[in-house]
């Protein structure tokens, strides 16, 4: 019937399937959550709204994570090589981390990390 | 039965792709059009796993969730309606309409006055909709309101209605300004005539895109199936091959936290506006009552832990 | 079909574990603490709140919980009791625990009241004081399992646990999974003083949308903490989803022991305290775990 040639599908592919329909079934659940208080009494809560521009103390600690999270996402993958490799790639990732390390130094000793 | 699947499983990521990108550019409020962007990135992922790119689709979430929360701080420091609440009562198209959805215009005295006046505005308005469908939300981020998110207009603000008025790229709504300068500030139209030259070219762009990957020449096709193990091939790879870039990632990463700690330092005189904006208070928690110790010392409670204290608290009806 | 009932029984087991954290919470509250997320909230009255964003406020909660959901995919309740043993299984739970947060801040600035807005602030702070120390901790454990998988992780400490060869990742897993499920000292985003935060404007089905992920988050923090660092569902003589269930439930009620011998920090405390000192022990972490690797110690 089917004259196309056979398309695989990786394993990977299947397991995020599987997340998927769990993301469904959570939603499906709070549906029923939702349904379920229906018809419950209300209460209201009155309060002036207050979206604004708003200042909050930390900024440099936001931007410093930021450069962070671009750190963590090289180490994963090079955690899971590491045993594999052995001393270069702990050179390496020394060198990483030390140019982080600096970063993180220069911060704190310019007085960046505080709440401002 | 397979291929049904996939096909539809890239549709719906394509799908979600594209109408994030759509929210982001077309709602009224800023905060919500970070979360459509995250909620379009969310479709990207998907179509990253569709490859079975797994790792580098769940990077995506993760960059995207972390980083976008942060940008949207950012975004709320430096604009005037983040909310969207002002915006909320504004003239808008229809794709806007169904974006902001759900935000509640902030409650403006001259109400009625306000709508009716722009009626005319809003039926040249309708023509323009069916031209633009694909609004870009160019015209709108420039505008931020100088005066911020004080919904009180009793205050002389007349005749900033008139400079402000004039300063927006008020042309198309022509007849609706003349009549919205005496109803101060939040009038002010948001409409700029470029929008449909905008909206052409975007589409034009996106249709000469499009044509470029449709009518490439040949589209190598691959049997095999990439390495389910992805993480351990990134790895690799990153060691060997890839190493300079790898090194040169952190090297920049490094300027970056450089530049951010020099830009981001408290600068000598704050201008008037970062002054008048609220802050987030870092407070003190409040102290544990029973833990047998001897009683806290006044000086040691903060000054903003006393303010909240006698501050009534809001009562629910 | 298969599918359909494992994917069941990862949503129950979710439900399970999150009423026994919240039974284990309430019967270890102290009167004149702060509850955190444990605070009063009204499950009968649904709440209407005037001025809120009628799209962020409710996708917070059901954004919340569906984070903790796909989390308890890959947790391997015993052998052979996981969802789906994905291949980047511990970078995932990294990720989906996000969406908590991210759900906590859309609920909190969508109620557009003073308390929520600030809370949404403190949640962010949250957010960047622990995701970098959190991940430090994780490396630590990759680097010695060789592989992001739970399974795998769990399989590597057949001949010893974790905890013991990474003592230091171990405490910074404590004090990271502390920060990540908003319990003692970090709970400045729930404090009393801007009434419960997000929790003081949910009512009806949102408030027991945010009991579940609450709850949840920090079943899952426990349960994840087991498996990378107690061994998860492996022992001797019960079987493993009973070890799994004591490991999970001896590791939360440290966790809560130890949050509640210091005070509350407030929010710049936290950052200072995760920027300053806990990064650069995580630092140290990997280094040393390298070190110990490479010297051939292990599995």
């Amino acid at each position: 019937m089917d004259s196309s040639p056979k398309i695989s599908v990786s394993p990977v592919v299947t397991d995020y399937g599987f997340v998927a329909l769990v993301l469904v079934m959570t939603c499906g659940l709070a549906l029923l959550a939702a349904g379920r208080f229906l018809r419950a009494p209300q209460r209201q809560i009155d309060i002036s709204p207050v979206w604004a521009q708003f200042r909050f103390g930390y900024g440099i600690y936001a931007l410093i994570f930021l450069a962070f999270d671009m750190e963590m996402i090289f180490m994963y993958p090079w955690a899971v090589v590491f045993a594999d490799i052995g001393i270069s790639a702990f050179l390496d990732m020394l060198v990483f981390i030390v140019l982080l390390g600096a970063g993180i130094a220069y911060a704190w000793g310019m007085g960046g990390l505080k709440w401002e | 039965m397979t291929a049904m699947l996939e096909i539809v499983t890239f549709a719906v990521c394509a799908f979600i792709a594209i109408a994030g990108a759509l929210g982001m550019t077309t709602t009224m409020s800023m905060f919500r059009s970070g979360i459509f962007l995250m909620a379009s990135f969310i479709g990207v992922a998907g179509l990253f796993i569709l490859l079975a790119a797994d790792l580098i689709g769940i990077l995506q979430i993760m960059m995207y969730i972390g980083g976008f929360l942060v940008m949207i701080l950012f975004m709320v420091l430096v604009m005037h309606d983040p909310g969207g609440a002002m915006m909320a009562g504004m003239d808008m198209a229809l794709i806007e309409r169904w974006f902001s959805k759900g935000l509640v215009p902030r409650g403006h005295p001259h109400d009625g006055h306000m709508h009716g006046d722009h009626k005319e505005g809003h039926d040249s308005d309708n023509q323009e909709n069916d031209a633009a469908e694909h609004a870009s939300g160019g015209g709108h981020e420039g505008h931020s309101m100088p005066h911020g998110a004080h919904a009180a207009p009793d205050h002389p603000s007349m005749q900033h209605g008139d400079d402000t008025g004039h300063e927006g790229h008020a042309m198309h709504h022509g007849n609706g300004n003349h009549s919205s300068t005496e109803m101060g500030e939040m009038d002010m139209s948001m409409v700029t005539p470029v929008r449909p030259v905008a909206a052409w070219l975007a589409v034009a762009v996106g249709i000469v895109l499009v044509g470029m990957l449709l009518l490439r020449p040949a589209w190598r096709v691959v049997d095999a199936l990439p390495d389910p193990d992805s993480a351990r091939r990134i790895g690799q790879l990153l060691m060997e091959k890839y190493m300079v870039a790898f090194e040169g990632a952190g090297f920049l990463i490094l300027i970056g936290i450089f530049g951010a700690v020099l830009l981001a330092r408290p600068s000598t005189y704050p201008d008037d506006s970062s002054r008048s904006a609220k802050v987030a208070v870092d407070e003190k928690p409040e102290p544990i009552a029973h833990d047998g110790l001897p009683p806290l010392t006044r000086s040691e409670r903060s000054d903003e832990h006393q303010a909240r204290q006698q501050r009534p608290k809001e009562h629910c009806a | 079909m298969g599918v359909i009932v494992t994917g069941t029984a990862v949503l129950a087991a979710l439900l399970a574990g999150a009423a026994l954290t919240y039974g284990l919470e309430r019967l270890f509250v102290q009167h004149g603490r702060e509850p955190g997320p444990a605070h009063d909230v009204e499950f009968n009255r649904n709440l209407h709140i005037a001025n809120s964003d009628r799209w962020l406020l409710p996708a917070g909660p059901v954004v919340a919980v569906a984070g903790v959901a796909l989390a308890v995919v890959v947790v391997p309740f015993g052998p052979g009791l996981i969802g789906r043993d994905l291949g980047i299984g511990l970078f995932y739970v990294i990720v989906v625990i996000d969406f908590v947060v991210l759900g906590l801040a859309l609920a909190g600035w969508g109620a557009d009241t003073p308390d929520t807005v600030e809370a949404c602030y403190r949640i962010i702070a949250q957010l960047v004081a622990y995701v970098v120390p959190l991940g430090l901790a994780y490396v630590g454990v990759i680097m010695m399992a060789r592989s992001l998988s739970t399974i795998s992780v769990v399989n590597a400490q057949s001949a010893l646990w974790f905890v013991v060869l990474q003592p230091i990742g171990f405490v910074l897993y404590l004090v990271t999974g502390l920060m990540q499920s908003y319990r003692a000292p970090f709970l400045e985003p729930f404090a009393g003083s801007i009434g419960g935060g997000v929790l003081g404007v949910s009512g009806g089905w949102s408030a027991l949308l945010w009991r579940v992920a609450l709850s949840g988050v920090f079943f899952l923090v426990a349960a994840i903490g087991a498996v990378l660092y107690l061994g998860g569902p492996s022992g001797p003589v019960l079987p493993g989803w009973l070890w799994m269930l004591v490991k999970t439930y001896a590791l939360m009620a440290l966790m809560l022991g130890l949050g509640r011998c210091v005070r509350p920090l407030s929010t710049a405390q936290m950052l200072a305290l995760s920027w300053k000192f806990l990064i650069p022990l995580g630092l140290v972490n990997v280094l040393l775990v390298g070190g110990l690797i490479l010297l051939g110690i292990g599995p």
